[in-house]
């Protein structure tokens, strides 16, 4: 679906012609994300730590579990949306962890095989519970005459609005309504983009996903929101 | 063709449509400058993608700002003392295994 950038073609200034506002944003990068993951102080220190957990040593278990937990929560939580469920599926989590430890064979990072424990346990559980409230997404994605223009115009911006409509945590809870409408696999891209800062390709590792289609959930994922948000407003969704 | 003509030609390149669907590009940078110039030549005609793209970049940042809830000290507790009782228990059991194996 989309063109990608020649390095040799000169750049574009977007913010000298229209402002910072619809300039491209910078996205957390990856070693931006990587940085606020927690870590051992180095690589090596993972790596000794990894062995131990792997000969069942509990010391190293638990420095894991103190490293990890926090953030393999908040993943968690965000995509399951209940926070009784979430202690349920990080328990099983480090469980597994423990038990599975020799499974772990360095194909990929210790981080991204925690995650993907996390996001799969949080998936079976949504599962198994049958509590997902998915909604069609058609009904708030952008729609188009035949000639490609914005099948509703004028298209209102109400990006400015938003604030003074509603106070932070009233939007950051409308939101966050309309995530736990995302399909499950959908919502945990956008946890893991969004909220987490991983790059496409991490979390292409992470899902098991082709990171095209890790673009192309994450895409769709966002015009729901936007349009939910636009109907929350009282504006169309389209 | 004049430059005007071309001009024009160039603002048509894209339309709304397309606009939408390089949107996630455009906002990470990953346009080639080619079809870049036509995205924000199309933006400088036409309003509508321009709210569009606006919104669009206001949803993701907004997601960006939500907040996961920590995880409580009484929980992390919890989940702990659950964990080191099941490593007691498994280690209890192949203790045994070991015990009953070599007896």
């Amino acid at each position: 679906m989309l063109a990608y950038k020649n390095e040799a073609e000169r750049s574009y200034s977007s913010e000298k012609l229209y402002g910072t506002s619809i300039a491209p944003m910078s996205r957390r990068t990856s070693s931006t994300a990587i940085m606020s993951r927690p870590r051992p102080r180095t690589g090596q220190d993972e790596t000794f730590l990894i062995e131990r957990l792997k000969a069942g040593d509990q010391d190293a278990f638990e420095t894991i579990f103190n490293l990890y937990s926090p953030k393999l929560y908040g993943v968690a939580q965000r995509i399951l949306g209940e926070v009784a469920d979430t202690e349920e599926v990080i328990q099983d989590v480090f469980w597994t962890v423990y038990r599975k430890a020799k499974m772990f064979r360095g194909h990929s990072q210790f981080s991204t095989w925690l995650y993907r424990l996390t996001v799969n346990a949080a998936l079976g559980k949504i599962r198994r519970s049958k509590k997902n409230r998915e909604v069609e997404y058609e009904e708030f994605l952008p729609k188009f005459q035949n000639d490609g223009h914005h099948s509703v115009r004028p298209v209102v911006d109400w990006s400015d609005t938003l604030d003074e409509q509603y106070a932070k945590q009233e939007i950051q809870q409308l939101l966050a309504n309309a995530l736990n409408q995302l399909k499950p696999i959908d919502k945990s891209v956008v946890v893991l983009s969004d909220l987490e800062g991983m790059s496409d390709k991490e979390i292409a590792a992470t899902l098991s996903l082709t990171v095209s289609a890790v673009k192309t959930r994450l895409h769709r994922a966002r015009l729901f929101l936007r349009g939910k948000l636009a109907v929350q407003l009282g504006h169309s969704a389209v | 063709m004049t430059k005007r003509e071309a001009t024009a030609k160039a603002l048509t390149n894209k339309s709304c449509r397309q606009m939408t669907d390089l949107v996630f590009d455009y906002l990470n940078d990953k346009l080639t400058p080619s079809v870049k110039r036509d995205f924000e030549q199309h933006l400088s005609i036409c309003p509508d993608c321009v709210s569009f793209l606006k919104t669009y970049k206001r949803t993701v940042t907004t997601t960006r700002s939500i907040q996961a809830e920590r995880l409580p000290p009484k929980v992390r507790e919890n989940i702990l003392a659950f964990l080191r009782k099941r490593i007691r228990r498994i280690g209890a059991y192949l203790t045994f295994l070991a015990t009953y194996f070599t007896a």
